[in-house]
């Protein structure tokens, strides 16, 4: 308002006279209600003042627009003076309308609202548009979004049910409906148990191992998680010559507690995955193999406690079992996690791979070794396979033995054939020892092993050869087919030698017997068949030996027509003066330059010149003359010079 | 879908009842689950309209989220029925997975005699190499030479 103060002059509130009338009557003018006086007195409110200040404002605002044209104008400038002016007009009306309530003379007939200008229902339209269309593209953001968590749910799902058909083609996959209500997956477990254990079902408890749980990664791939140490192997060895503490560290695959989860980038995810399934194969393959380790154990203790041949139990405690298999040999067999092998250094498995080679001891001057343990391991693992988890059906032969649990007496379990078989390894090595030292002693002399290919039983053939060049002598003399047939057949001596257990049978040609006592003439060189322990064994095969060449000789001089005496080791002829010549055969097994020696000695006539030519070194009789350690063409050489001296005892 | 299909002799009837029983419930919750998808998604159309009221056009943007909430919500149940279909595929096809086993067997049985017949003749070549080498050491003449 301006600061002059108008001021307006009512008229009295006088009744006055309206007009006369002729007849003299005074016309009032009517009275007005107090709601008239109040809407009087309202209108007579002058709202000029207000209108002329808009007015005066909006010519500023038109200079001051015109005056900043050079300058950026806000650009909410005019919505704010519109609201400025409207909030102006609310106030206002408002103040009009609380008047006119706390006066209560006169109310609010109505309110009309004005009609809206077109640009402003364009502009309504355009801020409801506006709004939806932001609230659709929020919607759609949030299918979008929705759609990208499915898909990424839906390729974690098509790696984990991938992988898990890859497992399924190998291993038993078994779900599991899980009560929980935070997912709906299921469970899956994969059993690793085998039911075919044939003669072990009743025995054997299920492992821990056997029920492995699938879990999910945080990438959504299946996981596989195995609580450390839970993987276990076999470990055997000698005692005193493997040590029990030391793991076995045979496997090339490198053993786990749980598959590693490693980053992957998108592009090479196909080809991680193919890895990751070989990989979980591998770990299911170790806890298969730890289980079937697990059962084999479990087998050898029970038939631990049952007698049986072969097994003598000398230490048992948890996971490990110590056997005597005789001959001072002691074993063990003991269950130990495979992870230790993985975290040894190299200086250790230095000291593993020595005490894997086989070992050789040398004690009194002999040495034997002892079978190689992992092959000792696996015969172990093939034979309980063989012969405990197949059917009975398919079952093989064990090397001649029952093999079954439920065996008789007389009849060794798999345990007690497996101490057998490692205690006629040791054996048979033993006897090979001996036999190599007397063949490489004797020139002549060829040894030649047989496989047998049956875990108890070993067989060598000791060949005594007739040299060629005596052979072909013979060939060229002058003799009849036959003997020439006879001599032919006559080309090789064998003394054959086996091995069953522990128990060594020698059989062998040229040792005569009683038979040959009583068949003077003819050729007979019988076969003799017995058995011996490992001590005598290289005398027996020495005297055998030297048999046999006395056969040959006898035979020799037979075919050129001289009678000889052949006794076990000695072979006599009579020369022309009646005396007696021997050549007689000695077997030392103990002689370094070769086991056997011969003599020839003197019987009557000649002792007395004898007496005076021969060397009395070693304190021998007058009439034996030392020939030493002869080859057969010195003594088939030797053999025709004494055929030569015997002149008129020819047998034509 | 049957549970079981692959079975050559037929299920039991109590077990065709429950498997039929379970495609029945099964088909209904895909159908459930499709119309709400498609009622929702109608509604959130016909929504579109802009109204003159500054007030119903908030109303709608209310309706219009929590429809689409539920659109989302079914999608999600219809993936979960289709991965429970696929657990039934996987562990319901038995006729495939026993002609897998034995097809594995075979092969590994193969592999096995493959196994047992090279070991033999490992052991025969052994045995006459072994044999062969005896006789050459035996009959040389370093070993004779040795010996003498």
């Amino acid at each position: 308002m301006d600061g002059n103060l108008e001021i307006s002059l009512d008229k009295l509130p006088v009744k006055r006279l309206d007009a006369i009338e002729e007849n003299g009557a005074e016309r009032y003018p009517p009275d007005s209600s107090y709601d008239e006086k109040r809407v009087s007195l309202i209108r007579r409110i002058d709202f000029a003042w207000a209108v002329e200040d808009d007015e005066e404002r909006e010519r500023k605002k038109k200079q001051k627009k015109s005056s900043k044209d050079a300058s950026l104008t806000w650009q909410w400038q005019s919505m704010v003076e519109n609201l400025q002016l409207a909030h102006q007009e609310l106030s206002v009306i408002i103040d009009l309308i609380n008047t006119v309530e706390a006066n209560d003379a006169v109310t609010v007939a109505g309110m009309t609202r004005p009609k809206p200008l077109p640009n402003e229902v364009l502009s309504d339209l355009a801020v409801c548009a506006a709004t939806k269309l932001q609230c659709y593209r929020q919607l759609g953001k949030y299918f979008k979004q929705s759609a990208k968590g499915f898909e990424e749910q839906i390729a974690r799902e098509a790696r984990f049910y991938g992988a898990l058909i890859r497992l399924q083609q190998n291993w038993k996959v078994k779900r599991q409906r899980v009560a929980a209500a935070a997912s709906s997956n299921e469970g899956f477990t994969i059993d690793l148990f085998d039911n075919s254990l044939y003669d072990l079902a009743a025995m054997c408890r299920p492992s821990s191992l056997s029920t492995i749980r699938v879990e999910h990664d945080s990438a959504g791939m299946l996981a596989i998680n195995l609580p450390p140490n839970s993987c276990r192997s076999l470990h055997f060895g000698f005692l005193g010559v493997h040590s029990a503490d030391i793991p076995k560290n045979m496997s090339k695959i490198k053993t786990r507690g749980s598959v590693e989860q490693r980053p992957r980038e998108s592009e090479k995810e196909s080809v991680s995955d193919d890895d990751y399934v070989k990989e979980t194969h591998s770990l299911l393959r170790e806890v298969h193999q730890s289980i079937f380790n697990d059962q084999v154990f479990e087998m050898l203790n029970r038939e631990a406690f049952n007698q049986s041949v072969g097994v003598n139990v000398t230490g048992i405690r948890e996971n490990y079992l110590q056997l005597s298999i005789g001959q001072g040999n002691t074993l063990f067999i003991s269950l130990v996690p495979s992870n230790k092998g993985d975290s040894q250094d190299s200086g250790d498995t230095q000291n593993i791979e020595s005490a894997i080679v086989p070992s050789h001891s040398f004690v009194t001057g002999k040495k034997w070794v002892f079978p190689n343990r992992t092959s000792c391991e696996i015969y172990l693992q093939q034979i309980v396979h063989e012969n405990a988890f197949v059917k009975e059906k398919d079952k093989p032969n064990l090397s001649g033995t029952q093999a079954s649990a439920q065996s008789g007496k007389d009849e060794p379990s798999l345990l007690g054939h497996f101490c057998l078989s490692l205690a006629h390894r040791i054996f048979s090595s033993r006897v090979l020892t001996e036999l190599e030292n007397v063949v490489c002693r004797v020139p002549y002399l060829h040894l030649m092993t047989h496989p047998t290919w049956h875990s108890r039983t070993s067989s060598w053939t000791i060949f005594m050869k007739v040299p060629q060049s005596i052979l072909h002598a013979e060939s060229r003399s002058p003799k009849s087919d036959l003997q020439n047939m006879k001599n032919s057949i006559k080309s090789q001596f064998c003394t054959k030698v086996v091995v069953n257990d522990d128990r060594i049978n020698v059989e062998g040609e040229g040792a005569p017997n009683v038979v040959g006592l009583f068949k003077s003439s003819e050729n007979v060189c019988s076969v003799n068949k017995y058995e011996c322990d490992l001590a005598d064994l290289p005398v027996i095969i020495l005297l055998q030996v030297a048999s046999q060449v006395i056969c040959w000789l006898h035979e020799e001089a037979l075919t050129v027509g001289i009678k000889t005496n052949r006794d076990f080791l000695c072979l006599t002829f009579e020369l022309e003066q009646g005396e007696n010549v021997s050549l007689v055969a000695h077997v030392n097994p103990g002689d370094i330059k070769g086991g056997i020696s011969w003599w020839l000695v003197m019987e009557d006539g000649f002792a007395e010149d004898w007496k005076l030519q021969m060397d009395m070194h070693d304190g021998a009789s007058d009439y034996r003359k030392f020939l030493g350690h002869l080859t057969l063409d010195v003594l088939y050489s030797t053999l025709m010079d004494l055929v030569s001296m015997c002149g008129g005892s020819r047998n034509h | 879908m049957n549970k079981g299909t692959g079975v050559g002799t037929g299920p039991t009837a109590a077990a065709a009842a429950a498997a039929a029983q379970k495609q029945k419930t099964m088909m209904q919750r895909v159908e459930t689950d499709i119309a709400n998808i498609v009622d929702n998604f109608t509604q959130l159309v016909n929504v579109a309209r802009v109204n003159d009221p500054p007030v119903r056009n908030s109303q709608e943007t209310f309706m219009m989220e929590m429809r689409a909430a539920r659109m989302v919500q079914a999608a999600d149940s219809l993936l979960k029925l289709v991965s429970e279909l696929k657990q039934t595929a996987i562990f319901s096809g038995f006729a495939s997975l026993n002609d897998h086993v034995e097809q594995r067997t075979n092969e590994f049985n193969q592999q096995a005699e493959k196994t047992d017949r090279m070991l033999a003749r490992i052991g025969e070549e052994s045995a006459a190499s072994l044999k062969e080498l005896e006789s050459h050491y035996y009959s040389s003449a370093q070993r004779t030479a040795d010996t003498e």
